[in-house]
């Protein structure tokens, strides 16, 4: 009996040591940065997209998810799994020509090229439709189908959307007052305008340069107005890619087969490799990485996108085979560590806590290289333009005595708000701050109430930790949204720092007068220059994407853009 | 503690060759039972292992040289967090590893778990064994409305869903008390969980105890003590209750295992324990997810808890086995030793 019993120790003890675990797992390159143009040649807009090495044609791509995907209805789709899936079904007037390490060329889709700035004040924009695109049932995609998917996301009940093109036509917050899609169907809202079948005309009141970036967004996908179904079309998009939906079962399954007339010439990035694309919804983060793991049947053409959770990280790259299988990417998804200026008004104080940050001990503590990648910046590396600096270098473990010093023997008292689901990461950074001489004060929120509670101007608390997902890999959607303090609000505030600092709000109404692509480098120093002076908050980390797909998946990338896999070059092989 | 004779019993050892005849208590004859069962010997040498533990763990932590909030990240791989070397970490200076991601060491952090666990879980059967005995007297003894309104309480206690009221009462009561800037001490949450177990924990023990006391008011030395004019107080503690310390010490035995099992569930649901305060169910529900990963890390939490829970129970079926040897035949039969106190303390009754 006591033999036995020693034996089945021994054996559970063997079974965790027989391995060791040495540090050579995989990292991500962290020296990658964006490299992004609009193109100016009209041909890089043009079809077919260059073939991909070793793609053959047939099977069914299967892409496991724990939960659905929150909107079909292209003018609705907003999350990341819907902004990857939509290009199988929705075309758009711009797309992004992207190789999958960081290099964009935003190019025209429907149109023929990414805009023309007419009057070059980026407040009139034309856009020429290509010819011969053709919707699901084959008739012809016109200016006057585009512009009615615009028109329709002024509906009040198609909720979820971005709302910077409804916006900016309206030049108000409230478009949908402004302009009633449902009174006036039939009508354009005002400054879209089709003056021919292959002409789309926006004028606004005001200086919109980033309107191409925009327009790549899944929300200028056209609709001819007999097909909308207005919120059931979530159900059943009307296809103008080179997939068409053919069965739906909410929360269960979306099975997507080809659209023959869908002609790639007329696409400068889309393929067409597999017969079918099935999204499986249901499997945990695990549950689904085995699967993946197991590649057995339908598994073997399969991609989990949930990722590779951090408890089988080790088991993958253990494993030759599977780090074959695996894609790691850092993602445009950038987490910093805000200050609440109004309440930490010391300059010292803020600039202390950016020598005091451990990114790499952090780092470690949610998950290791495999999950996130250390940032200094403002703008994650994946924006254009992007300049690496470190206003406060202290090294990857943060320097405490430097911090200290900064401090000049004061011990500030500050309130460390934290989500009550990671709360772990609320001990790391109160373990770390507190070497450097902060006294923190760890205090839970609860986790569905957070983002609202630290958006209100005058929440209580001192420090929180914050992300943000540009929708487009320019300075103009993240610095002037983050840190422009005329903006400020009661509630609902993306200034979680709350700065607000004439000569930097001044800086960014020069900036973004600017033409696009002169635009790039006055972000990058403009970064530099707020943090230096503000310091408004610690960067921390992007998040790494780290995938893992079956052994007959192929052509599958991280998206320079969203930092999820993107599937236009995506095929099974044979 | 004074049994009635009534209660001694045939079953002491015959007088060997009638010499040496010496008068033992039924309290010194269980305790001689309780020696000669090598079980509840063992898991009794365990529960005092694990009460020294838990209460000399500053001491450990000194000798150790580590403590329960330490962090040695830079002993872990920077792929994923997980601790360089084999089986979670385990070395000479971190004898069960160090935790993935955080990098704090183990084997102090289970020390100190213990604490935490065992202090909440004696606390609380402490607190529901007194509440359930006081009411369970008073209702068997005195009967008719006491006793129909305390079962009303009782039934109204055992309706209550218990984890919907503690996930809705531990939020709002923080709040109650503590400002939007003011951290939550760890000593709140305790006294918190401890109250809401004792809330609804006392049931079991006042139903027990009231069949007990039923079943024995009308005997002849309750009546006898009744005739002499003895006052309630009397009655209840000097008559009725050293009568029933025997189940009342193994539902106590068998109460403390279910709430170091209890608050480690609470933790999980986000409403016990907090990191980074050193707890079983924080660390056993944290390391679930590294299953595969790093097993060494499920292993030692997992083991530990499991030695403790099984430890208390086997005592306390062993303890029951001793205090009343009639129900050892039926008591080894029965399937759950809960279901066995009452089936022990009905036959008693008889």
């Amino acid at each position: 009996m006591r033999n036995r019993v020693a034996a089945a120790f021994a054996l559970v003890l063997v079974a965790g040591a027989c391995s060791e675990t040495t540090d050579d797992g995989p990292s991500v390159d962290q020296q990658r940065t964006a490299t992004g143009v609009i193109a100016t040649d009209p041909k890089d807009s043009l079809g077919p997209a260059p073939e991909v090495l070793g793609a053959t044609k047939g099977g069914t791509f299967t892409v496991i998810r724990e939960v659905k995907i929150s909107h079909l209805d292209p003018q609705r789709v907003y999350s990341f799994a819907g902004l990857v899936n939509a290009p199988l079904y929705a075309r758009t007037l711009t797309t992004w020509k992207d190789d999958g390490k960081g290099n964009l060329t935003l190019v025209g889709d429907l149109a023929q090229t990414p805009g023309t700035n007419v009057s070059n004040d980026c407040k009139v924009w034309e856009f020429k439709v290509k010819d011969g695109v053709k919707f699901e049932d084959g008739r012809p995609i016109t200016a006057k189908e585009i512009a009615y998917g615009i028109a329709r996301s002024f509906d009040p009940d198609l909720t979820g959307g971005p709302t910077y093109v409804q916006e900016w036509l309206a030049d108000s917050a409230d478009y949908d007052t402004k302009w009633d899609f449902k009174a006036n169907k039939g009508a354009l809202p005002p400054g879209l305008t089709t003056p021919d079948d292959k002409t789309i005309r926006f004028e606004f009141a005001k200086a919109h340069c980033d309107l191409p970036f925009a327009l790549s967004l899944p929300a200028s996908a056209p609709l001819p107005p007999d097909k909308d179904t207005g919120v059931n079309l979530d159900n059943q998009p009307f296809s103008s890619g080179p997939y068409k939906i053919t069965k739906h079962t909410p929360g269960v399954e979306i099975v997507l087969e080809r659209n023959e007339h869908w002609d790639p010439a007329t696409d400068p990035v889309r393929h067409q490799y597999p017969d079918k694309f099935v999204w499986t919804f249901g499997p945990d983060p695990n549950a689904g990485a085995n699967r993946v793991i197991a590649d057995s049947g339908p598994d073997q053409s399969a991609l989990a996108f949930n990722g590779v959770p951090s408890a089988l990280v080790s088991q993958v790259t253990g494993n030759a085979a599977l780090k074959e299988r695996s894609i790691i990417s850092p993602t445009p998804t950038e987490w910093r560590l805000s200050i609440n200026t109004q309440r930490v008004t010391d300059l010292a104080t803020r600039q202390a806590l950016n020598y005091a940050i451990d990114r790499d001990g952090f780092i470690k503590s949610i998950g290791g290289e495999t999950v996130a990648a250390p940032v200094t910046t403002l703008m994650p590396p994946a924006t254009i333009g992007y300049q690496k600096y470190d206003a406060y270098p202290a090294g990857a473990n943060g320097n405490p005595d430097k911090a200290k010093e900064l401090l000049a023997g004061k011990t500030p008292a500050l309130v460390l708000g934290v989500g009550d689901d990671v709360v772990e990461r609320g001990t790391q950074l109160k373990s770390n701050l507190e070497k450097a001489g902060f006294k923190i004060t760890l205090k839970t929120i609860p986790a569905d109430a957070k983002l609202d509670e630290t958006k209100k101007k005058d929440n209580p608390w001192d420090l929180y930790l914050d992300s943000w997902a540009a929708d487009w890999p320019s300075g103009a959607s993240i610095l002037p949204v983050l840190f422009d303090g005329r903006s400020i609000k009661a509630e609902g505030n993306s200034n979680t720092s709350y700065v607000n600092d004439d000569a930097i709000n001044s800086e960014f109404d020069r900036v973004l007068a600017m033409p696009p692509a002169d635009q790039a480098p006055e972000w990058a120093k403009l970064d530099e220059r707020i943090m230096r002076e503000l310091a408004p908050a610690v960067p921390v980390y992007v998040e790494v994407a780290y995938y893992l797909h079956g052994s007959k998946a192929g052509g599958v990338f991280v998206s320079s853009v969203f930092g999820y896999p993107s599937f236009v070059n995506a095929f099974v092989k044979q | 503690m004074s049994l009635s004779t009534e209660i001694a019993r045939p079953e002491a050892p015959p007088p060997p060759n009638g010499i040496d005849i010496a008068g033992r208590s039924p309290g010194q004859l269980a305790w001689a039972r309780l020696r000669r069962d090598r079980v509840a010997v063992i898991s009794g040498g365990v529960l005092a292992f694990f009460l020294l533990v838990a209460i000399l763990a500053p001491l450990i932590e000194l000798a150790y040289g580590i403590g329960p909030y330490d962090q040695f990240q830079e002993k872990l791989r920077r792929s994923d967090g997980m601790p360089l070397g084999y089986a979670g970490g385990i070395s000479g200076e971190h004898w069960f590893g160090l935790e993935p991601g955080s990098g704090r060491d183990i084997f102090i952090r289970l020390v100190y778990g213990i604490r935490t666990s065992l202090l909440i879980a004696v606390m609380a059967a402490l607190l529901t064994s007194l509440i359930g005995i006081t009411l369970g007297i008073l209702a068997g003894y005195l009967g008719g409305w006491v006793d129909a309104v305390i079962g009303w309480i009782t039934d109204l206690a055992l309706a209550l869903p218990f984890l919907i009221f503690a996930l809705a009462v531990m939020p709002t009561v923080e709040l109650r008390f503590y400002g939007p800037r003011d951290e939550v001490p760890t000593w709140f949450r305790v006294a918190v969980l401890i109250g809401i177990f004792a809330t609804f924990g006392w049931t079991g023990m006042a139903r027990l105890v009231r069949g007990q006391v039923i079943s024995l008011r009308e005997r002849e030395f309750v009546e006898a003590a009744r005739a002499c004019g003895a006052g309630l107080g009397h009655m209840l503690f000097r008559q009725l209750l050293p009568n029933l310390w025997a189940p009342i010490l193994v539902s106590f035995s068998l109460a403390v295992p279910a709430y170091v099992t209890g608050e480690a569930a609470l933790s999980f649901l986000n409403i016990g324990i907090r990191d980074p305060t050193p707890d079983f169910g924080v660390m056993i529900f944290r390391s679930i997810d590294y299953l595969q990963g790093d097993p060494a890390y499920v292993f030692f939490p997992g083991i530990t808890i499991f030695a403790l829970v099984l430890a208390f129970n086997l005592f306390g079926d062993a303890l029951r086995d001793a205090l009343d040897p009639r129900s050892a035949m039926s008591a080894r039969a029965a399937p759950p030793p809960g279901g066995g106190v009452d089936a022990a303390a009905t036959k008693d009754a008889r």
